[in-house]
């Protein structure tokens, strides 16, 4: 690296350094401090207003061997996830290819699918309970309109999760624009060439639409499923984790046993595990991302 | 460049001024002395209580020169707040605080011990026995903010079309679970006007229910103590959520819903608006709820409505349903925060007793003639208060497990999941409650002591 030159390059550059500090400076003290902390908490059982003792792997031992609540909540998350992301990225993508049609008010549709997405969560909690309100919700509503029988929804065990699985195509709204944008991105010229191939819409979709946005596949992919396995909205003003620990995400069941049960200790010790987990399935899909993602471009990893 | 370099500076000292202005805009209109020692109270609580709760600060600001009280109202989820607070050490001198983790912090240390304080503030001694909470025998950091306790309370209109007594105020004459029964089935009406056990009652279409209950502690738990069960034996080491007095309860409550058909189960009560609305709109003929419901009951204006008290199984029972107001051990000021909270929830001081929300603490109001007017001869009070309010109240209310078990939030988040079963209809009670034990015994830790 060259030194500064001139007076002014070096003033720019201490001037760019000190409007960066406090960038740098969060991210110590917020982010990476509270990380380092959460690991050493984790091998204490500090509880709120407690003391704090080392009691090493303890946590983890307890979590892994003891724990029925833990091994519920997981398996609540792994199901939501599960149900949820293929449902997510397929409906997303439906609707990228729909609003990358040429049609008349496209931006209106636009629009349309990505509003969900500006509203609050919480708001659209809140709006769900009222869809999903087995008595006077919209759902049952049209349900009894055409002759079905209702359902619980979320109030029932059984349809908790299938229930929250399907509002949760409510908010693709990202993912359909980041799949927009992939699919604008597709070279025409490759639709050219497979047209002078005499290739059909069928054609032209297997073989270049689809394999050309698999990047776009894979960044939403696993993007959906880090969120995924971080919800929480849904118990927190929904359920309360009801009923019967049927839709305890496991975010929820963090919270609950930090700050309902004040074990900051044994709380840290599940959020590593969650962060181990998403790091082992993140891992998993970027080791098999070489046998189905292509990069315009040749081979690259 | 120099205009770049003062468009610079320009935003420094902008940024200054702004830090500095928010610094400064917290106290200002107030003429502050400057020795004064500044204490921060926290609080929860509706609107009504925070106008309430601010009146109380000013006037104790006011008289009180050398002390400034600086409130802070938390509409949200306080326990988060305060657990928060807690972690990271910056704890307000004195607030609210849910009675649970009250226990737990006493008795880690965390609270001000105001036994040790008794002959210099002997008001500190004056409080009815029941509302004293003791971490160590005779070592007390206080008492609950209010006396609150569960009753019944009703819709008149109802009762008089339905020709049928209305519930009993004086605790001697309660309703036993049969008469209770008999009375909320003539006030259970389907869409044709039939009753629970008429030929061709149409359960499916009930427009009316005689009762409604929660499916929290503040509802179960005054029956099974009526009935001399309850989650633990007398030394809270013991699970006896599955004794025969136990079941016994959960399977009434359950029946009420399921086989009686007098009342809505938890997924219809979640439409269900609150519990004036549901009684002014004739949605409900009774409900179970806490003394505090006697401020939105009295800005009712368009609900004849009275209370009573709770139907008996074997005696007649209650159960306090009240948060605390704690002293921080991490107060710098122990003694202001003492004259404060002598202050906070005094009658004489503070017009939420008055409003409903609140029963006094102190053992005076409960006995003397002239002191129970001074508090009760107003429109949130019906005259049925005298009996089915103080008497119950004074005579008839246990501490609620959240005050007396240790080990409770861990307890409670694994109760709460297995009761669902028997509020969803899943289980019986005898099958959930028996399934709660292996989980619920283990946490079982013991209970605080009570003097």
């Amino acid at each position: 690296m060259k030194r500064p030159k001139s007076g002014m390059m070096r003033m720019e550059r201490n001037w760019g350094l000190l409007f960066a500090l406090p960038a740098i400076l969060g991210l110590m003290i917020f982010t990476i401090g509270p990380i380092v902390a959460s690991f050493v908490f984790s091998l204490t059982n500090w509880t709120i207003g407690g003391q704090m003792t080392f009691i090493g792997l303890d946590n983890y031992r307890t979590i892994l061997t003891e724990d029925a609540t833990f091994s519920q909540s997981m398996f609540v998350t792994t199901y939501y996830a599960l149900g949820s992301v293929p449902l997510g990225l397929a409906a997303a993508f439906i609707i990228a290819l729909l609003l990358n049609q040429k049609v008349r008010g496209l931006s209106v549709f636009r629009t349309i699918y990505y509003l969900p997405t500006i509203v609050p969560s919480i708001a659209n909690t809140m709006l769900w309970l009222w869809m999903f309100n087995p008595d006077f919700g919209l759902l049952n509503s049209l349900l009894e309109g055409v002759g079905l029988p209702g359902s619980k929804w979320i109030y029932d065990e059984n349809t908790a999760i299938p229930s929250l699985i399907m509002m949760s195509t409510w908010g693709i709204g990202n993912t359909v624009i980041i799949f927009l944008a992939g699919l604008q991105s597709v070279p025409t010229h490759l639709y050219e060439a497979a047209e002078v191939d005499g290739g059909n819409r069928w054609h032209k979709f297997f073989h270049i639409t689809i394999p050309s946005m698999t990047p776009t596949i894979f960044f939403n992919l696993v993007m959906s499923l880090i969120s995924t396995f971080q919800a929480f909205n849904q118990a927190y003003v929904m359920t309360n984790g009801g009923p019967n620990n049927s839709t305890l995400f496991y975010v929820f069941y963090l919270w609950r046993t930090a700050f309902t049960e004040t074990k900051i200790g044994y709380a840290s010790a599940l959020a590593w595990i969650l962060f181990f987990v998403i790091m082992v399935l993140t891992v998993l899909i970027f080791s098999t991302s070489k046998k189905w993602v292509h990069y315009e471009g040749g081979e690259r990893s | 460049m120099l205009k770049r370099r003062l468009r610079t500076w320009m935003a420094l000292v902008m940024t200054v001024m702004l830090t500095g202005l928010t610094a400064c805009s917290g106290n200002a209109g107030e003429p502050a002395n400057p020795n004064a020692v500044e204490l921060k109270f926290m609080y929860w609580g509706s609107n009504d209580e925070k106008q309430a709760m601010e009146k109380m600060i000013q006037s104790f600001n006011a008289f009180h020169p050398n002390i400034r009280v600086k409130g802070e109202h938390v509409p949200g989820d306080y326990t988060t707040k305060i657990n928060t607070l807690m972690a990271a050490n910056q704890l307000p001198d004195i607030a609210y605080l849910g009675d649970s983790l009250t226990m737990k912090w006493a008795s880690e240390g965390r609270l001000l011990d105001l036994s040790s304080y008794y002959d210099e503030y002997p008001e500190l001694k004056n409080k009815l026995k029941s509302s004293y909470l003791y971490s160590e025998p005779g070592k007390s950091i206080g008492n609950y903010t209010a006396l609150e306790v569960m009753q019944l309370f009703y819709n008149k209109e109802l009762f008089t079309e339905a020709g049928v007594p209305v519930p009993p105020a004086d605790p001697q004459k309660a309703w036993t679970w049969d008469e209770f029964l008999e009375i909320a089935k003539k006030l259970t009406k389907d869409q044709n006007g039939k009753h629970p056990g008429d030929s061709g009652f149409d359960p499916k279409n009930i427009v009316q229910y005689g009762f409604a209950f929660g499916n929290d502690r503040s509802s179960w738990g005054p029956l099974l103590a009526s009935n001399g069960g309850g989650l633990t034996d007398k030394t809270g080491k013991k699970y006896t959520l599955n004794s025969p007095e136990s079941v016994e309860v959960f399977q009434k409550l359950q029946d009420l819903v399921f086989k009686e058909h007098v009342s809505p189960d938890l997924i219809q009560q979640q439409d269900m608006p609150s519990n004036t609305i549901r009684l002014q709109t004739r949605k409900v003929a009774m409900v179970v709820d806490g003394t505090w419901s006697l401020l939105d009951f009295s800005n009712n204006k368009q609900l004849q409505w009275s209370i009573g008290v709770l139907p008996k199984l074997k005696e007649p029972k209650t159960m306090i349903v009240a948060g605390a107001t704690v002293i921080f051990q991490s107060t710098k000021h122990p003694k202001e925060a003492l004259e404060f909270y002598l202050y906070h929830n005094n009658p004489e001081k503070v017009d939420l007793f008055k409003s409903g929300l609140w029963m006094p603490i102190e053992e005076k109001y409960y006995t003397d003639e002239q002191a129970i007017q001074s508090w009760t001869n107003n429109a949130a009070h019906p005259l049925e208060f005298q009996k089915a309010g103080i008497e119950y109240a004074r005579d008839y209310a246990i501490k609620p497990s959240t005050s007396t078990l240790r080990n409770w939030p861990d307890i409670g988040s694994k109760l709460t999941p297995g009761l669902d079963l028997i509020w969803t209809n899943k289980k019986t009670p005898q099958q959930a409650l028996d399934e709660l034990e292996p989980i619920i015994q283990p946490l079982l830790q013991g209970v605080y002591p009570d003097e």
